[in-house]
């Protein structure tokens, strides 16, 4: 055992194992702790990292007085817990809204679906050409829902489902992949850093 | 006996042995590296001695297992090649462990703060920081996570924004690596690599294909592949026996659950 932070985490570990058993009080303890600490946490970090240089220090040491329009536009978001001034949050909600609508459409348009479009055309040459136009086209057409999947079409988008099943099935496999890593990390915790049996 | 009324809590365990056992047995597990891996590798190991690298903690504490032999592969490669490191943080919970991993990392290859490396911190509203950044890197960040004026430190006084950096990694456990390329990369032309649990890499296949990605060092078996390009054995390489053994054991449990299916069937 090499020092307190390292106990409490490996009681803490038993402590949500302990809920592969059965739901009890000890898991709940651990899963609120976890909440409460990640909220100060978060609080703390947005208090330090964010409130203070952005606001506080461009406020009363730099002079720049510009910050308060956004502080401002900030706490009239708190205006929502009063009925009364609750139509005021719609101002800075509108402006969000619109800025993120603004800034990401044309962005996405361009990263998810022209690139990719592009990145989609291939020689037909090549065999990943081909596997690559019939799995877009399929998939495709079995989102197509205004006409029966029936006949020839029927037969499309049956491949389609082939193609789906393959992604559905590697992303599986990955998420297998992942869970078992955290299930490692958390045994090599326990077997090298709190009970030192491996090195 | 009847598979199918199995107690859960057998599957636990056998799963537990199955993770746990392998890992007291010291097997060294041959590593395949995949193109993905290889392209992040090479176009950091590509870079000149004293260029800029912006490395992004965009995760959580809870995928920290599978992130943390990702994130130090990818900084080792940087502090060997002599590159200079501007880290930050999108996830407010990356913040400090990002903060702990760079500078460990630091002590053990004789990196001094302010010369080899700085840490921004952390900024909410991911999108409007990485926009921002493409302006102006010290208007996102006037302060560095330890409240240093950082463009006071000579040896990062040039980096002004996304033209000063050669390769940004996000290594982030969700999907912030699309956010930048959607706006690092698609907007300023950012090259952008990631850093990924292996539970997000079909999401970034699409991705790397089109050449918005440089590539992706994906979970454990991700940083193993690194580790071994790298030439040393971390904590990738030294779980791989365990993910095969579980890997194994999940396989087996899905066909006697299917035996077990059919069973009852007829």
């Amino acid at each position: 055992m090499t020092d307190l932070g390292t106990l409490m985490a490996l009681v803490l570990t038993i402590l949500v194992f302990s809920f592969l058993y059965k739901e009890n009080p000890f898991y709940r303890f651990a899963e609120y702790l976890l909440v409460g600490i990640s909220v100060g946490y978060y609080l703390v970090i947005i208090c330090r990292n964010t409130i203070y240089p952005l606001v506080i220090e461009q406020l009363f040491f730099e002079g720049e007085y510009l910050v308060l329009v956004p502080v401002c536009l900030g706490l009239l978001m708190f205006a929502r817990l009063n009925k009364r001034w609750a139509y005021l949050s719609r101002l800075p909600l509108s402006l969000m809204i619109g800025f993120g609508a603004g800034i990401s459409i044309p962005a996405m348009l361009q990263a998810r679906i022209l690139r990719q479009m592009s990145a989609s055309m291939q020689s037909l040459a090549t065999i990943n050409g081909v596997v690559i136009l019939v799995g877009i086209i399929s998939t495709i057409a079995y989102f197509y829902f205004s006409k029966r999947q029936e006949g020839v079409f029927g037969k499309v988008t049956r491949l389609g489902t082939y193609f789906l099943m393959v992604f559905f099935g590697a992303t599986f496999g990955y998420t297998v992949m992942s869970r078992i890593s955290l299930l490692i990390g958390r045994f090599e915790f326990i077997l090298r850093d709190a009970l030192g049996v491996i090195s | 006996m009847d598979l199918s009324r199995i107690d859960r809590r057998i599957i636990y365990l056998v799963i537990a042995v199955a993770v746990a056992v392998p890992l007291l047995i010291k097997v060294p597990l041959p590593v395949s590296v995949g193109p993905e891996v290889r392209k992040v590798f090479g176009e950091i190991d590509g870079l000149p001695a004293r260029k800029f690298i912006m490395m992004s903690f965009d995760f959580e504490a809870s995928s920290m297992a599978e992130i943390q032999p990702v994130a130090e592969a990818l900084i080792r490669h940087a502090f060997e090649k002599d590159l200079r490191i501007v880290g930050l943080a999108l996830f407010s919970e990356g913040t400090a462990i990002g903060y702990n991993i760079i500078s460990a990392l630091a002590d053990e290859y004789g990196k001094s703060y302010g010369e080899d490396f700085i840490y921004l911190g952390f900024r909410p509203q991911y999108v409007s920081a990485i926009l921002g950044m493409g302006e102006r890197i010290d208007q996102v960040y006037p302060l560095d996570y330890l409240n240093n004026d950082w463009t006071d430190f000579s040896s990062f006084s040039d980096v002004n924004n996304y033209r000063d950096i050669s390769l940004v990694v996000s290594i982030a456990d969700g999907s912030l690596p699309t956010y930048w390329v959607e706006y690092a990369g698609s907007r300023y032309g950012q090259k952008i690599a990631a850093g990924i649990t292996a539970v997000m890499a079909t999401s970034y296949y699409p991705y790397t294909a089109s050449g918005q990605l440089v590539g992706f060092v994906g979970g454990l078996k991700g940083a193993a592949e690194y580790e071994s390009l790298l030439g040393y054995v971390g904590s990738g390489h030294r779980g791989m026996l365990a993910q095969s053994s579980g890997h194994l054991a999940i396989i087996a449990l899905v066909v006697l659950a299917n035996i077990a299916a059919l069973r009852k069937k007829k």
